[in-house]
């Protein structure tokens, strides 16, 4: 089936059977494998990208769904060097493996745009849709409020 | 998953008229149910009609006595309703509870009402609210909506368009999550409607998470017409599993029914 | 947006891994790669009657289906198992291995049966469906009580009683006559239960063979490539010069990445008979059902006190549930980790434990962060404030009148292990200083107001990280024409970050800046000699090497040096990177400067560094204060403490990152994760995330405070001692230890992890006063 959407800014089109998840469309067919598949039950969020704005599970939308969508993936964040949420991912520690830290920050990018000043508890319910094993998500909390502030203008 | 033919529907009409031609062809709303099950292979449906877009099944409108939510509305859209949230508060909390920001960014009303899932937060605000099931050929009422675990009244091919929500005095829901799914693991939906003519003088209760399908929790409403101590759940399908045993479940929706109440 | 220049950036790896542009297996491609698919055991305990492919072998698609003939047929052995031991009669332990595929009978639910490879993933696994299996099911035994009881049924026909062995440690005698005349004796059984340790990469490999050169390519994540090397080497009996194993990023190991499972061999037999590259990446649910488990120990602890509070003995009776198979480190955990530190921190007089290691029908169990060392000391600090409180005595006074003093160091255990640091007690008044002891009575009774039971739980902890199986650690330094200097090793990091920690190193040593360093270790090195990553010790053991790498570096340019100054070598001296000439004009020359000076000639300045580190000792006191809700069951640990002796520090931040992870990982098992088994049928009824509760940002301490207490450590080069599991040692004890504590308060008595809300609440409800 075919289908075109806008990937980081750029049309692209592709013909893929309709049992193609996004997720499967992003890695195999784009190559943008930043986007991780962590699970099979859409609880683990290393999938998440953006569609038309809002941060959704990529492993449970079929390609086809996003026909005539924007999609952005990490990618395409920070399209001038690094987004303050990749920044301060890096600069709290708020990854270690990587692996789930794609899909968190896409996370965090949308958590802010809805909420741009949000508490630690905020931050916390805005997450829990993703995953991770590695940092005890202390240090990605840290990050959040960090990118939150620079993002305010404030200083840090 | 297994593979599928996938159609976008040009109309209710049409998604419907697809749906008689197939047996086994299935709506795609959201997806948040369907997919995942789909991708478990538990399920295969040789087409999916997608009604997602259809215009006609999105919005949040205040009509006189009720509220109409479009079946493809999302839960976010719910959740952030203000008119909403004013009018019926337990309503978009309830949507605000549904799994997590990215799921409740593409799961609908309907798909979730459909598949009646026992731990699913919708069919307990669909029976404390009086809610009618309008779907492309009639209207359902809630209370003989939901006829068991993931199985409702709805025909093969019957599709949701809509529910209309009345507009209680006042209502309040009260959830407490799975610790792993997220799901209800107790759920309690409280509504009140003037007493005049109405049972339990209008109370109604329904919980979600704690048996083989959505009730209506008849001695709590009665206790709270009277102004009395709801009684211990006595219910005979209580889910009793690793998670949770039978007793536990049970005293979770009392701990819910006090929590929804503490909004009045 | 603004560019952010790299060195604004923690760590050289996050680069990479923020933008998305990190390697990890699945994401490779290969021109013409085909796709493999596990068919595995849908039955706990069954003999396949019938095995009939022949569908799957003609659907659309396949390329091959193997089983274990096909196995068996190309040489391949079976899995292995690392340790074997004996029990107290000589008698060896009977090993029973796990075949790459299952052949007459399956033994858990998931054991590989067949393989298919097809052009494309969803083909095969279309394929795997017709697959015509017939099994004639046995019973199923998944406890320690059914798997061992007269005339259940056995797994292995070598195996009697599902026993692989009766190992004791220790002194049986000394440690009964302590007993018979102890003045204090207490016991508690306590259960470390079953884990999936969830890495959040699923497993995942690739391979392809390059006929020219005789070698087949291994992409896979490990904990380093020679390890892995080894082991494949050891089942498929293929010369190790032909197979390569390259690591590239790993998403999380834990120890579950460090061994070959049956889809490396699978991939690499199938990419040398199909000629094309062949990957599989398991689904989250495979791996619940196919990544080895966790824990699933059961330890009975008894101390005996004299009238003072002195320990005159401690003795473990230990049950340890390794799976229907010996899969690699199984026994190492309930053989020697279990024994080397089960005296803790403390001064025991006589110690013993006997581990009954046995089979039972669910997935095999091997390393998870800790293997035995968490639930050692999880035990111990159990056991001593369950005797205090049974005693009426102090927890806290008698750890600081049984810690090991700091004068007695070194200090030999009664069974024979060598501690050779700590500071016990001053690690303990730290972490107790920090934790606002004065304020506990009030917080205790403003939660109560709150209708919650606040708990305080203090544990201390020691463990032994890893000792190496190599000879020693090397590591390879080369510098290129610009001056970067390149490090090569063995080690196989899975987030902890050793690029960076590594050129932090080289910066301290010889002031070389971090940016003009590469760490690289996921490529075969041929003629490097090291170990792996795993038991911690990766910091202090390469960490040594690259130390001594700086130090022969700086000796090996001194003629150099002499040349340019036109002195002696007998006159240059060198500290920290730079050369002091120690007479005439006391010229300095700092070795940054001096190879930025060489230009294109840096290409001939290379070493390799070696460390010989053995096992450290890293220790710490955690103090937890968890709250309960009693209403509901529901646990929140209000305030964490935790001091940690880790030795020399290298990246703070990263040593903060580990132990939060590590405790995080702790409050998973102290709080709800679970693998459970159905008694009757053997499934796993927690095989997924929908049912077995992973930790997420939500449900997290309020407060966590950690600070370090360095013991320097004369046991490696550097003085670092491990941190990457002590997390989970100082953890499981301080939040048990707390829960205990809460639940004294209205007479219920110490359950078992996982402390779920509807066993809180339970508890609560059963015990004799009421809140």
């Amino acid at each position: 089936m075919k289908l075109t959407l806008k990937l980081n800014g750029t049309p692209r089109s592709a013909d893929v059977p309709e049992r193609t998840l996004l997720a499967d469309l992003l890695r195999d067919t784009f190559g943008m494998t930043g986007t991780h598949v962590g699970c099979d039950t859409t609880q683990c969020g290393c999938c998440t990208v953006h569609v038309d704005g809002q941060a959704v599970k990529s492993c449970t939308m079929l390609a086809v769904q996003a026909d005539g969508c924007t999609v952005t993936t990490i990618e395409g964040l920070g399209a001038n060097g690094l987004h303050p949420l990749q920044q301060a991912f890096s600069q709290c520690h708020g990854l270690q493996c990587g692996f789930c830290t794609p899909g968190m920050v896409m996370a965090s990018v949308d958590l802010l745009r809805r909420n741009p000043k949000p508490t630690p508890a905020q931050i916390a319910e805005g997450l829990s849709g993703n995953l991770c094993r590695c940092t005890g998500y202390v240090n990605i909390i840290r990050a959040v409020q960090q990118a939150s502030q620079a993002m305010q203008g404030d200083a840090p | 998953m297994y593979a599928f033919k996938y159609q976008r529907a040009e109309s209710v009409t049409s998604a419907a008229a697809a749906l008689s031609a197939d047996d086994e062809a299935k709506v795609l709303s959201g997806g948040m149910t369907l997919l995942p099950s789909m991708k478990h292979r538990l399920i295969a449906p040789t087409a999916l009609i997608d009604v997602a877009r259809l215009p006609d099944l999105i919005g949040v409108r205040e009509q006189a006595d009720h509220w109409w939510v479009g079946a493809a509305t999302r839960h976010q859209d719910v959740a952030a309703h203000v008119g909403l949230q004013k009018a019926i508060p337990g309503l978009a909390q309830l949507a605000g509870l549904i799994g997590d920001p990215q799921v409740r960014a593409r799961g609908t009303l309907g798909g979730s009402l459909a598949n009646n899932d026992p731990s699913a937060d919708y069919p307990a605000a669909a029976l404390a609210l009086q809610a009618d099931i309008i779907t492309d050929r009639r209207n359902i009422a809630a209370d003989d909506f939901f006829l068991g675990m993931f199985a409702t009244a709805l025909q093969p091919d019957e599709i949701i368009t809509g529910v209309r929500f009345c507009t209680p005095l006042r209502c309040a829901y009260a959830k407490f999550k799975h610790p792993a799914s997220g799901y209800a693991m107790a759920g309690v939906f409280v509504a009140q409607y003037p007493a005049a003519g109405a049972d339990h003088d209008g109370w109604r209760v329904a919980v979600t998470g704690v048996a083989n399908s959505v009730f209506r929790w008849h001695e709590a409403e009665q206790a709270m017409a009277k102004g009395t101590t709801t009684p211990a759940l006595q219910h005979d399908d209580v889910i009793d599993d690793v998670h949770a045993p039978a007793a536990y479940r049970t005293h979770l929706a009392m701990q819910m029914l006090a929590q929804a109440c503490q909004a009045f | 947006m603004n560019a952010v220049t790299p060195h604004a950036l923690l760590r050289k790896e996050d680069q990479r891994l923020i933008t998305g542009t990190g390697q990890f297996s699945a994401d490779a491609k290969a021109t013409g790669m085909l796709y493999g698919h596990v068919i595995r055991s849908t039955h706990a305990h069954a003999r396949i009657t019938r095995l009939d492919l022949s569908a799957v072998l003609s659907t659309v698609g396949v390329r091959q289906v193997l089983t274990a003939q096909d196995v068996q047929a190309a040489g391949f052995a079976d899995l292995p198992n690392v340790l074997q031991v004996k029990d107290p009669q000589g008698q060896p332990q009977t090993v029973c291995n796990m075949p790459v595929l299952a052949h007459d009978k399956v033994l858990y639910v998931g054991q590989p049966i067949a393989w298919v490879v097809a052009d494309t993933a969803l083909q095969a696994q279309d394929a795997a469906e017709v697959a015509q299996i017939d099994y004639d099911t046995l019973d199923v035994v998944v406890t320690f009580e059914d798997a061992t009881a007269p005339g259940a049924v056995q797994l292995h026909a070598q195996a009697p009683g599902n026993t692989s062995v009766k190992f004791e440690a220790g002194d049986r005698a000394a440690v009964d006559a302590a007993f018979a005349k102890a003045h204090f004796v207490s016991d508690i059984a306590i259960e470390s239960q079953r884990l999936v340790g969830s890495p959040m990469e699923p497993r995942a490999v690739w391979a392809w063979h390059d006929e020219t050169k005789g070698v087949t390519h291994v992409h896979t994540p490990t904990q380093g490539v020679g390890g892995m090397a080894r082991f494949l080497a050891q089942i498929t009996r293929w010369p190790h010069e032909s197979m390569e194993v390259h690591t590239h990023d790993v998403g999380g190991s834990f120890g579950l990445r460090s061994t070959a499972y049956s889809e490396h061999l699978l991939v690499m037999l199938s990419t040398r008979e199909l000629k094309k590259p062949v990957r599989w990446v398991g689904s989250r649910s495979e791996v619940f059902v196919s990544d080895w488990h966790g824990r699933a120990l059961r330890l009975h602890g008894h101390i005996a006190l004299d009238a003072q509070g002195h320990i005159l003995a401690m003795r473990f009776e230990n049950q340890v549930d390794v799976g229907a198979y010996n899969v690699y480190f199984s026994t190492h955990i309930g053989a020697r980790n279990l024994s080397i530190t089960m005296g803790g921190a403390y001064q025991v007089p006589a110690l013993h434990m006997s581990s009954h290691i046995y089979f039972t029908n669910t997935v095999p169990v091997s390393s998870y962060r800790g293997a035995g060392r968490p639930d050692i000391a999880y035990a111990i600090d159990r056991l001593i404030d369950h005797a205090a409180h049974q005693h009426g005595l102090d927890g806290l006074t008698i750890r600081r009148k049984n810690f090991i003093p700091p004068q007695a160091f070194p200090y030999t255990t009664a069974n024979k292990t060598v501690y050779d640091s700590g500071q016990f007690e001053s690690v303990m008044d730290h972490a107790i200083g920090l934790s606002e002891p004065a304020g506990f009575a009030q917080r205790r009774a403003d939660a109560l107001q709150r209708g919650c039971l606040l708990g305080r739980g203090l544990a201390y902890y020691l463990e032994a990280s890893g000792p190496g199986g190599a000879a020693k650690d090397q590591v390879r330094g080369s510098f290129d024409a610009q001056g970067v200097l390149s490090l090569h090793a063995l080690t196989g990091a899975s987030g902890q970050g050793h690029e960076t920690s590594f050129a932090q190193i080289i910066e301290n040593e010889i002031g070389l800046p971090t940016s003009a360093v590469r760490y690289l270790a996921g490529e075969p090195e041929q003629g490097l000699v090291g170990n792996g990553t795993g038991g911690s010790r990766t910091l202090y053991g390469a960490g040594s090497a690259i130390k001594n790498l700086c130090q022969q570096l700086m000796t090996q340019a001194k003629p150099a040096i002499a040349a340019l100054w036109t002195c002696s070598e007998a006159d240059i001296a060198h500290a920290k990177g730079e050369w002091q000439e120690a007479g005439g004009a006391k010229r300095r020359l700092r070795f940054a400067d001096w190879i930025t000076s060489l230009g294109a000639q840096a290409a001939e300045v290379h070493a390799v560094g070696e460390a010989t580190s053995g096992v450290t000792f890293p220790n710490g006191c955690h103090i937890a204060e968890v709250e309960i809700h009693i209403a509901t069951g529901v646990a929140e640990v209000a305030h964490y403490w935790a001091v940690d002796d880790v030795g020399l520090v290298i990246s703070p931040e990263q040593v903060l990152g580990q132990v939060q992870g590590g405790v995080v990982q702790g409050m998973g098992q102290a709080f709800g994760e679970h693998a459970i088994y159905d008694r009757e049928t053997g499934q796993l009824l927690t095989g997924s995330y929908m049912d077995y509760p992973m930790p997420r940002a939500g449900g997290l301490v309020r407060h966590f405070h950690h600070e370090t207490h360095a013991v320097h450590t004369g046991l490696n080069l550097l003085g670092s001692k491990g941190v990457g599991e002590s997390g989970c040692s100082g953890s499981l004890p301080a939040l048990a230890n707390a829960v205990t504590d809460a639940l004294r308060q209205v007479g219920a008595p110490p359950i078992d992890m996982p402390f779920t809300p509807a066993k809180l609440w339970a508890a609560i409800l059963a015990s004799p006063h009421k809140p």
